[in-house]
């Protein structure tokens, strides 16, 4: 490893032996990162891995209690996000940091604006904008605003934000959460050119497909600690999740053949109402799901997926079609009894899933807590609750605190997620519905949760996926469908299709004309 | 897994910082009549040293020494006895804001649902007649009645919140001002208002007066307990109050009866019905996650009524029982105020951190000082708007004791710093 004790100044910014720790917790523990002018160095490490609070170290946001960051080997200060501006570091967060009443241009000179006897003087920096955009392949419409853009363009501005302030550092934060295959690749695209023009990036991210494409070196954390920096050329992706997850991991899903039997589900014709907007947030959606097999239903964030998945579960009406689920018509029945046939892994863990400030043993018990096991002329029989908890929780791996007793708000995200997972599963219902299973989680716990669904397939069980992943969509599914503007437009086998031809459905830019009844 | 020490354990935490919130809150009281003392020409060192006293310990006090003037202190049963008789109301109105509370519902209602409870008590006791109904069944109907009562003005706001989403606090506030009206008009049209004893008009008859319907020389009127001579007695009226319980004579002199027994056993009740049934645990889920309750198959609309209505009845036990001890005046013109004992249950409940026992002790504890208060306006020169000054500085501090609860768990944290294994807790607490 290279002597990191005297400041180099081949490293632009150098964090050496940097301590944070938080009340009961050491998020990071003597960790170097040393980041080289005009590379893309990846910081790679599972949830909870203490990438996030290295970034926030030096954008200025915490203060370490051990360690010392340098700029061009001169150790520098960094007590705000304001010194570290100064210090021309930007960061591109995970969640826009943009108003989105205001117009691209607006939006980007918000915070060091040119004035001229008080008033705004966007002429300058009008001119300046679209020098950059051009420079870099940055295009954006100036005056649009941003609600009307797309998450693409609305991170380009981010970028340009970055750029117009004359940062050279720049942090991207899981930047290609958001976006579509296309808007990934045109992303990695952008940080090359970025690179190649002298600036230096710090990329976050667990995706190990885009680390081994963009980066030039990668820096591996694992809880709160430093594991290692490798250079790109040098490694693979089985090697960075082993590094990432400290035991081998099985990167691809490993499945048999499907054996479709009986149908389960018949969707037919079903329309859910928008929310908001006039127009139906799902329309006409008809496809069946048999027993043994997984369907994904594919496509970007908030093209109908969620209102299709309440309707479903009877989370909201639905104002057309029908479904029948195991030769009823759930169409207009309750939540609860729905719950007969199906267990339903819901997107938002934190809305749906789960009652954060119950113990975890009362929301292992959620959805059956009025069975005869767990009550007895309405007293809840603690005695039963426990001892469920603790079988699911051995049979699950989900660790926490204190165990059954633990407050799940306390609990990381990816064992908040296996608890859902095990209390969904166990209920062993003929359908089961998972919505984004995976979103937010590590490596681990992704291979965990793809196994477990597998495996009630194999079982005989109808599952019925929703993904925004498609690298999970690709390797879990037996069959695709894809969802635009709350309308399948296209089926596929996903051995005989690819990521490209599907962001191209998700797009809108083809559609397929499908047989009715379907 | 570690077993938590005594001091560690949440419950011993949450109490210690509601005790910390009334000791605070106690010691401003002292600051404040040490200035007032202090700018009162009339006001004594010797009159500031009583008035500290009195504010903590009024309620052990037996008056002054005749000769000498001085304070005598000791167990004095009528006070005791009368502060448990004005907790009584007041562990019921914060049960109600607690049951509520605990469904994810403010219920500000309380004095509105106090009304109605009140209401129905007093023309039930007052109209059944008690010459062909047994006097404890009338007092069981009237008692009932004004839980229903309660409980029905409490499922409007709880309606119009299922059924329309419309805030509860709006609703309960302008249901308060409703059943103001509604009360005074109902009792300006009945026959029970108290004009036979001479200067008192405006009141309603107290439950334990018997009245009598007679006719004298062929003309229907209502006599009070006297029946005037040549009179026919058609029927009696009234008579009804609470059971003693034999509390008379643990506490003599004091106006204490079986209704503080019953809050209490209420309390327990919904400390049941809340930590061990399957019904607390739904109604526990919808207040803590609307949504999550919903995904589970779990009735949130019907909860949030439900909910309301046994905080409505709670409210409505509280008017009843107040009403039903029989000593005790209601008066009818009503639409200037609302019930203060309505809005103290807020308090209540605050303090108690919405526990149903803690209420019980919240309870006995704001009537302590309402004891306390009316020492000090008794026997000093200060008056009792002290001890709402406490009570105002522990109000603020109870929604103050969940920082001092963080505070106490920080403590903690600080002294078993584990390194491993923490990391994934520590980016849920920064995201959060």
């Amino acid at each position: 490893m290279e002597n990191h004790q005297t400041g180099s100044p081949e490293y632009v910014i150098e964090m050496i032996h940097i301590t944070k720790e938080f009340p009961g917790i050491i998020a990071n523990d003597d960790i170097t990162l040393q980041l080289k002018k005009g590379e893309i160095h990846a910081l790679l490490g599972e949830n909870g891995a203490g990438k996030s609070t290295l970034m926030s170290v030096l954008f200025g946001l915490y203060q370490p209690e051990k360690g010392e960051i340098r700029k061009n080997g001169q150790v520098v200060r960094i007590s705000s996000p304001n010194d570290a501006t100064a210090l021309n570091i930007g960061m591109v967060h995970q969640h826009f940091k943009l108003i989105d009443v205001f117009t691209v241009l607006d939006n980007i000179i918000l915070g060091a604006e040119d004035t001229k006897c008080g008033f705004l003087s966007r002429k300058a920096a009008r001119e300046k904008v679209k020098a950059l955009s051009e420079k870099y392949g940055l295009k954006v419409d100036l005056d649009a605003k941003i609600e009307d853009i797309t998450v693409g363009m609305q991170q380009r501005v981010e970028i340009l934000k970055m750029l117009y302030r004359d940062n050279d550092i720049l942090i991207f934060d899981e930047p290609t959460a958001v976006l579509t295959p296309q808007e990934i690749d045109e992303l990695m695209q952008i940080m090359k050119n970025l690179a190649a023009e002298g600036k230096s990036i710090l990329f976050i991210s667990h995706k190990l497909n885009e680390i081994m494409e963009v980066s030039d070196r990668i820096t591996v954390l694992r809880k709160g600690k430093y594991i290692g920096t490798v250079n790109s050329c040098d490694t693979n992706k089985q090697d960075l999740s082993n590094m990432m997850v400290g035991r081998p991991v099985q990167l691809v899903v490993d499945k048999k053949e499907a054996t479709p039997g009986e149908v389960v589900l018949d969707v037919s014709h079903f329309t859910v109402p928008g929310r908001i907007h006039h127009r139906n947030a799902v329309n006409d959606v008809s496809f069946q799901v048999r027993e043994g097999e997984i369907v994904c239903i594919a496509g970007i964030d908030g093209n109908g997926q969620t209102d299709f998945i309440y309707g479903l579960t009877g989370l909201e009406r639905v104002s057309g079609g029908k479904a029948v689920l195991c030769g009823q018509d759930i169409t207009r029945q309750s939540v609860k009894k729905r719950g007969s046939n199906m267990s339903h892994i819901p997107e938002d863990r934190h809305k749906h899933g789960l009652v954060l400030d119950f113990t975890l043993e009362q929301n292992m018990v959620l959805q059956n807590f009025l069975e005869p096991e767990f009550q007895k002329g309405q007293f809840i029989r603690f005695g039963a609750v426990r001892e469920y908890a603790n079988k699911l929780i051995n049979q699950f791996d989900v660790r926490s605190g204190q165990g059954a007793v633990t407050r799940v708000r306390s609990m990381s995200g990816g064992n908040q997620q296996k608890a859902i997972v095990a209390r969904e599963l166990d209920r062993d219902k003929k359908l089961i519905i998972a919505v984004q299973p995976t979103r937010g989680l590590d490596v681990g716990a992704i291979e965990y949760i793809h196994k477990q669904l597998v495996q009630q397939r194999d079982s005989g069980k109808a599952v019925l996926l929703v993904s925004l992943e498609l690298e999970e969509v690709m390797s879990l599914s037996d069959r695709i469908l894809v969802m635009y503007e709350g309308e399948i437009v296209g089926e596929f086998n996903p051995k005989e299709t690819n990521v490209q031809e599907l962001g191209l459905y998700m797009t809108g830019a083809k559609r397929q004309q499908r047989r009715e009844g379907r | 897994m570690k077993k938590d020490s005594f001091f560690q354990k949440d419950g011993v935490k949450t109490l210690l910082a509601s005790l910390i919130s009334i000791l605070i809150g106690m010691l401003s009281g002292v600051v404040v009549i040490i200035i007032v003392g202090i700018f009162n020409e009339s006001i004594s060192a010797g009159g500031i040293w009583d008035g500290i006293r009195l504010v903590f310990l009024g309620i052990f006090n037996k008056a002054r020494d005749a000769a000498t003037g001085t304070l005598m202190f000791g167990f004095n049963p009528t006070y005791m006895g009368n502060m448990l008789f004005r907790a009584m109301p007041l562990i019921l109105t914060g049960l109600s804001v607690a049951i509520a509370y605990k469904t994810g519902l403010f219920n500000i209602g309380a004095p509105g649902q106090y009304l109605a409870g009140t209401c129905a008590t007093l023309f039930l006791a007052l109209s059944i007649p008690t010459s062909s109904v047994p006097a404890w069944l009338v007092w069981l109907i009237a008692f009932l009645g004004g839980m229903l009562a309660g409980a029905l003005w409490g499922c409007i706001p709880g309606l119009l919140k299922s059924l329309l989403n419309i805030n509860e606090v709006i609703a309960c506030i302008m249901t308060n001002w409703l059943s103001a009206s509604l009360v005074t008009w109902f009792f300006d049209m009945s026959s029970l208002k108290n004009v036979l004893e001479g200067t008192k008009t405006g009141y309603i008859y107290k439950t334990s007066m018997v009245i009598n319907d007679v006719i004298v020389d062929g003309v229907q009127t209502v006599a009070g307990s006297s029946i005037p001579e040549g009179a026919t007695v058609l029927a009696t009226r009234g008579g009804v109050a609470t059971s003693k319980m034999g509390l008379d004579i643990l506490f003599k002199g004091s106006q204490v009866n079986g209704g503080f027994i019953v809050a209490v056993l209420l309390a327990i009740l919904f400390y049941v019905i809340m930590e061990k049934t399957t019904l607390g645990y739904q109604l526990k889920a919808c207040g803590s996650n609307r949504f999550a309750a919903k995904y589970a198959g779990i009735q949130d609309r019907r909860n949030i009524v439900l909910s309301m209505a046994l905080a409505g009845a709670m409210a409505g036990a509280a008017g009843s029982l107040y009403s039903l001890s029989g000593n005790t005046e209601f008066f009818w013109t009503t639409y200037q105020s609302l019930p203060a004992v309505g809005f103290t249950g807020i308090a209540v409940a605050l303090l108690a951190m919405n526990n149903p026992i803690g209420v019980i002790f919240s309870g006995i504890f704001m009537s302590y000082l309402n004891i306390n208060g009316q020492q000090l306006t008794n026997l000093t020169a200060y008056n009792e708007y002290i001890t709402d000054v406490i009570i105002a500085v522990i109000v603020y501090l109870s929604a103050f004791s969940l920082i001092v609860k963080t505070w106490l768990n920080h403590k903690r944290k600080k002294k078993t710093v584990s390194p491993a294994g923490g990391a994934a807790a520590h980016k849920e607490e920064v995201q959060g």
